[in-house]
């Protein structure tokens, strides 16, 4: 019982301190804040109210809507993806010796990243909710819910990202570019402005794929594609996996067991 | 024959990164109750042995046994900048699951940084962040301790504080391993290594004085 206790104690002590940490990450929350009004008012004032086609292959069936509108939706799955990514690179890269301090003094690696990932759950839900908001300002889309579901889940994919990039890059200037990198080409490949009709197999192997189809869904109909909201969380998930395979690695112990004791002191009541 | 106890013991570890070899042959033994120095010039290999010793770095071969909990303190400050004082204390209260943190509050009054507990530690200056670098290695009350550098950016009078604590720390029974590159505080430990060419010597500084090890000055 005592040592659930303790388990507890120290999962509930890690989230709340990764809560913290993005909390007081003034430049996230600036970026959040700002840079998200900003881009979609600034899209909405310059893209042309025309109508634009695109095959919504999650629906199966070509829409033409307004191309204000389709941007916009574009454009907030673009800036959820990039501010979550950053985020949770930059909160992995910058804390990786300390997590691996923490880990040598007894802290369960698995907590540490249990955390991260609570943290950044919670983070990615409120960003897609304002950025939901935000569109709303402008015009109302059919279904604003499943939109915040939709952008949510870009954010997860793309933290999936960040946190992978994280574990294994040495540089922060490399972690920027390749989020940038990856968010552009994956954009360009499968968004309905760039590639209305996304016909060619492997298309929804993209990690916005999914989210996309899920936010344009939300949009313009009163469909619910329930195998795309699977898609984003899917592509976390295996981040996340090879993120923590990574984290492993780079955090092992290399004394030999058995021999010698970890550096923990009494056992937590 | 009685066998002598030991704290700390290294037997011919040996690292290599690519063709060069840094480490080549290093053996210590530490009994409880030592304050030791370890020195050698800047690229000798210091941080790499004590990195093996923790466990952070992989040795190339040999062996390493530790007797009781560890504390080590890296040269480099590792602490998350959007915490504060207080919160690193509670985070390694947890990490090394104590029941209180009552030796980290006694370190910090000694160390006389309690003015600090509430700031993050992006706002602290470079002494108050290795005196917190310097707590947490410290606070579980460790059996041996593997300190770095560990009183890089503290004031004289700082630093005379740091050496009485390793002295008592000594003095109850635990086994401190001073790494630095200088040999200037000799004359305040038992017994003093020498790592040079890959391999540590016991060193004696000539007639006891303060001496830089091979030519690196302050």
């Amino acid at each position: 019982m005592n040592g659930v206790n303790g388990t507890w104690r120290r999962l509930g002590t890690a989230v709340g301190f990764a809560l913290l940490e993005h909390a007081r990450n003034r430049f996230a929350l600036v970026l959040v804040l700002f840079y998200i009004p900003l881009w979609l008012s600034l899209e909405s004032w310059f893209v042309a109210r025309k109508p634009a086609s695109f095959m919504l292959r999650a629906t199966g069936r070509t829409l033409t809507v307004d191309g204000n509108h389709l941007t916009m939706i574009s454009g907030a799955v673009n800036t959820v993806t990039l501010i979550v990514g950053f985020m949770m690179f930059m909160t992995t890269f910058k804390s990786l010796a300390f997590d691996r301090r923490l880990a040598f003094a007894g802290y369960p690696r698995v907590h540490l990243l249990v955390a991260k990932v609570a943290a950044m759950t919670l983070a990615a839900a409120l960003i897609a909710a304002y950025a939901t908001a935000v569109v709303h300002c402008y015009w109302a889309p059919v279904r604003p819910g499943l939109l915040t579901a939709g952008l949510f889940t870009a954010a997860v994919a793309y933290g999936g990202i960040g946190i992978l990039l994280g574990s294994f890059l040495r540089n922060e200037l490399e972690g920027m570019f390749l989020i940038i990198m990856i968010s552009l080409l994956d954009t360009m490949l499968q968004n309905p402005i760039s590639n209305p009709e996304a016909s060619k197999d492997g298309v929804h192997l993209l990690p916005e794929y999914g989210p996309t189809q899920v936010s344009m869904a939300a949009g313009f109909t009163h469909a619910v594609p329930y195998r795309q909201l699977l898609l984003g969380p899917a592509w976390f998930a295996a981040m996340w996996l090879l993120g923590t395979a990574a984290f492993h690695l780079r955090t092992r112990d290399h004394r030999p067991r058995g021999r010698t004791p970890r550096p923990a002191g009494r056992a937590l009541d | 024959m009685p066998v002598t106890p030991y704290a700390l013991r290294v037997r011919d570890v040996r690292k290599a990164y690519g063709s060069r070899q840094v480490l080549r042959g290093v053996s210590l033994d530490l009994r409880p109750g030592t304050l030791a120095g370890m020195v050698g010039e800047n690229g000798a290999g210091k941080t790499t042995l004590l990195r093996i010793l923790c466990g952070q770095t992989a040795a190339g071969s040999g062996e390493v046994d530790i007797r009781g909990s560890l504390g080590y303190c890296p040269q480099e400050t590792v602490l998350n900048d959007f915490l504060t004082v207080d919160q690193h204390v509670r985070y390694f209260r947890a990490a090394y699951g104590l029941r209180s943190t009552g030796r980290a509050e006694e370190l910090i009054e000694e160390l006389h940084f309690a003015e600090y507990r509430h700031t993050r530690v992006d706002d602290l200056s470079g002494g108050t962040r290795q005196k917190l670098n310097l707590t947490l290695a410290l606070m579980h009350d460790p059996s041996v301790l593997l300190l770095d550098e560990p009183y890089q950016g503290f004031d004289w009078e700082t630093y005379l504080r740091f050496w009485s604590l390793a002295a008592r720390l000594r003095d109850s029974g635990r086994c401190v391993l001073v790494v630095s590159h200088l040999a200037w505080d000799a004359e305040r430990l038992d017994v003093l290594h020498r790592l040079r060419e890959g391999v540590a010597e016991p060193w004696e500084p000539g007639g006891r004085t303060a001496a830089p090890a091979d030519g690196d000055g302050r």
